[in-house]
């Protein structure tokens, strides 16, 4: 169910979807002359794969984990004979709500986010800006470098920090026991900034760059301007290039809220460790937990709906709040 | 607790459920079954999934010798691995083979929820009297038998020799014993450590309760008893609690990189395990050679020697299965005779000590046990298989285990205690299985 709710969640980002639609509407438009048959053809033929592909993979899977929602299954007795399957109508949606186990992964979810999201935009603002000030140098060796560690599928790089973390074996860990830092990475304080901390050498590199591209968009002319009337390097940074690349900023923290959101593979991978992370950490271990630990596919099922709705009024939130500032500038 | 359950009742309840037993297989069963066997022209093929090294040469070897029954094998990821899921949701989509390899402690869970053949009807007397009593104990639930045993697994000590010797320290044979021995370690070299307490497998914990003489879960009434906090686990509780506050054993997870490490490195100077785990050890480990031994598990009686059993696995028919007469003639080949253990053994080193007592000369046969020595391993495990305590069932439900292990993530954290953990893991326990509609009773 877990990868039901990667794709769910996605869909709500705009990811796949909205180009397509973008380009279906302005599909008709355009070329008026040819006659509106042939065009409606070729958009139909041209968005026939998208659509197929887009129910099978997407309608489907999220129809049918609706469906997996409304139903429980009910043993009797000692269970021997086996489970039958009864309409629960809400009862799992209300079951998810009340298990303080559920609420409590949005809790560490709003630790995770308190953290990330300012470390990780404000990081990668003030990396994108410092490549792009004239007196950077070897920025493409930069890039590269900061770019690499989310070549790493997330599975390995987590991995390689589990290994980094564990006392006994890690060179870090170890060297720091020697300086006298005894610092515990899987302790019930610890966790949470490890699995951040994970998140950020994976993530950091790609936002850079995504920053870093629509900082390079910047008109050169306007800089030239702004330091011919005797702007420095900090007000050109801070006065003209960020407030210019604000759309790129607000595409960044709502992937990144999203992708807080869907936090799984570094926790799930960290809990087998024996850190703190229990098994429902975050909503999505719950719903990972719920299906494949405990065979409760209707309240798996229940909680990825809840963890795609919440995506969803995220994302439009955070849309909207774009979506005004943008027209204020 | 089911001491207190009377002979008399325990028989009557017994034959009640063969007889609904019977009645159910008379109902459902009958046209469907294919016959035991087929002809050299049309053999029956039982399908069998399991993950155990050695299960390939098992299946090969039984096709060799058999021609009216053929085995098609297929390995999946071990269980806690995505195994038990796998099967799961093939009985769910009735895809699932015939033959399931599933280990005591989750064996309830599957009967719980129906996934299995009933196999009374053939658990006869002439057959159960061939496995240890206490794996047959395991694999009955509500009077009928659900799963064959395969192997039996009674805690085992596996401790440095050399480091016991060398710093004079006796070999623990009682818990205040190893107490003892553990303060002595820590203080012949302060890094190292006894033993391991692994917080990230909840049945350790539970392994210790049970040879404590605790009894978790039991079937009476037709309800569930659950009891996570008897005496016996009360007492474990604190005394784990102790050594841990104190620093005495080592709470690295469970096979982990920084257990092996600690092995490795000679911090950690024993292992708590069972007896499947002295292959284990010599894989992890071969440079010790001939520095290790085997023990006994230390009990809290010494003149009354009693242990728990460490996963292990059995064999059951999954509830699809149109089979079941066919597979039964597999399964109780596999466990019971010669060939196959030395098929088995033939791709791998597995200590285990088998489930019956008559192919125990096989496996000491087939072993070498020069990494203890030349110690005889299996004359130590038939002894310990003896002194598994028969009153212990695995529970019906996930929750029990996932509960335990959210709680010892605390405990080695030092948010929460043992004895907290086994009180909270009773409540969620029982609210997981009233939830799921079983028929429970708190008995705490």
């Amino acid at each position: 169910m877990s990868t039901d709710t990667g794709t769910d969640t996605t869909s709500t980002t705009g990811g796949p979807g909205a180009p397509t639609a973008a380009r279906g509407a302005a599909g008709p438009r355009r070329p008026a002359r040819r006659g509106p048959q042939r065009t409606g053809l070729a958009a139909g033929l041209l968005l026939t794969p998208f659509f197929a592909l887009f129910t099978v993979a997407m309608l489907i899977p999220v129809g049918y984990a609706i469906w997996l929602s409304l139903f429980t299954q009910k043993l009797s007795g000692l269970g021997f004979e086996g489970p039958r399957n009864v309409f629960d109508g809400l009862g799992n949606y209300v079951d998810t709500l009340g298990d303080s186990a559920f609420r409590h992964g949005f809790w560490v979810l709003g630790g995770y986010v308190l953290f990330y999201i300012p470390i990780m935009v404000g990081g990668a603002l003030a990396l994108a800006l410092l490549l792009d000030t004239a007196i950077a140098r070897a920025r493409r060796f930069f890039q590269l470098a900061l770019f690499l560690p989310h070549a790493i599928p997330g599975l390995i790089a987590a991995l390689i920090w589990v290994y980094l973390y564990t006392p006994g074996l890690s060179p870090v860990v170890s060297a720091m026991h020697s300086g006298g830092i005894g610092l515990d990475f899987f302790s019930a304080n610890g966790a949470l900034p490890s699995v951040v901390n994970i998140a950020l050498w994976e993530w950091l590199g790609y936002n850079v760059v995504i920053f870093y591209a629509s900082l390079q968009a910047v008109d050169r002319s306007l800089l030239e301007a702004a330091a011919v009337d005797g702007a420095g390097n900090w007000r050109l940074a801070f006065g003209i290039k960020l407030p210019l690349i604000r759309a790129s900023v607000f595409l960044v923290l709502l992937f990144t809220i999203i992708g807080s959101l869907q936090l799984f593979t570094e926790p799930l991978l960290l809990s087998n460790t024996g850190s703190s992370i229990t098994s429902a950490w975050t909503p999505n271990m719950y719903a990972y937990s719920e299906a494949f630990q405990l065979n409760d596919y209707g309240r798996a099922a229940a909680a990825s709906v809840l963890i795609a709705l919440i995506a969803a009024v995220l994302s439009f939130g955070v849309t909207r709040i774009a979506n005004r500032k943008g027209a204020r500038a | 607790m089911s001491h207190s359950w009377s002979r008399p009742l325990r028989t009557a309840v017994g034959a009640a459920a063969a007889f609904v037993s019977l009645a159910v297989l008379a109902a459902c069963g009958g046209a469907a079954q294919a016959p035991a066997e087929g002809t050299k022209a049309h053999p029956v093929t039982v399908t069998f999934w399991a993950w155990t090294k050695g299960s390939q040469q098992v299946a090969d070897e039984f096709n060799a010798t058999h021609d009216t029954i053929k085995v098609k094998f297929e390995e999946i990821p071990s269980g806690g691995l995505g195994g038990y899921p796998k099967i799961a949701n093939a009985i769910k989509a009735g895809i699932a083979p015939d033959v399931l390899s599933i280990e005591y402690p989750s064996l309830a869970q599957f009967v719980s929820q129906g996934s299995l053949k009933d196999l009374s009807s053939y658990m006869t007397p002439a057959v159960k009297k061939e496995f240890l009593p206490q794996t047959i104990q395991l694999t009955t639930m509500g009077g009928r038998n659900w799963a064959v045993p395969s192997d039996a697994s009674p805690q085992i000590f596996y401790y440095r020799k050399d480091f016991f010797t060398r710093h004079h320290i006796a070999l623990p044979k009682t818990w205040a014993q190893f107490r003892t021995a553990a303060q002595q370690v820590k203080k012949a070299a302060p890094g190292t450590r006894i033993a391991t307490f692994f917080p990230d497998d909840p049945t350790f914990f539970q392994t210790m309760a049970w040879g404590a003489g605790a009894s978790w879960f039991t079937t009476k009434n037709g309800a569930w008893q659950v009891d996570t906090t008897d005496a016996a686990t009360r007492k474990t509780a604190a005394y784990w609690q102790g050594l841990i506050d104190a620093g005495l054993v080592s709470t690295a997870p469970s096979y982990s990189p920084e257990w092996t490490a600690s092995l490795k490195a000679g911090t950690t100077v024993g292992y708590l395990g069972a007896s499947w785990g002295a292959g284990t050890l010599a894989g992890i480990v071969p440079e010790e050679k001939g520095k290790w031994a085997a023990m006994q598990m230390p009990s809290w009686d010494a003149a009354h020697p009693s242990v728990g059993m460490s996963q292990g696995s059995t064999f059951a028919v999954s509830k699809n299965s149109t089979k079941t007469a066919a597979a039964m003639k597999f399964i109780l080949w596999m466990s019971t005779s010669p060939d196959s253990v030395r098929a088995r053994l033939s791709a791998s080193t597995s200590t285990a000590l088998p489930a019956a007592p008559a192919l125990v000369p096989v496996a000491r046969k087939a072993i070498d046990t020069s990494f203890y020595g030349g110690q005889d391993l299996y004359g130590l495990y038939e002894k310990a298989g003896a002194t598994i305590d028969p009153d212990w069932l695995w529970g019906p439900t996930a929750a029990a285990n996932n509960t335990l292990r959210d709680q010892l993530h605390g405990v080695v954290g030092g948010s929460t205690t043992l004895p907290r953990a086994i009180t909270i893991t009773q409540s969620a326990t029982v609210a997981a299985l009233r939830g799921s509609g079983l028929k429970v009773e708190d008995a705490s």
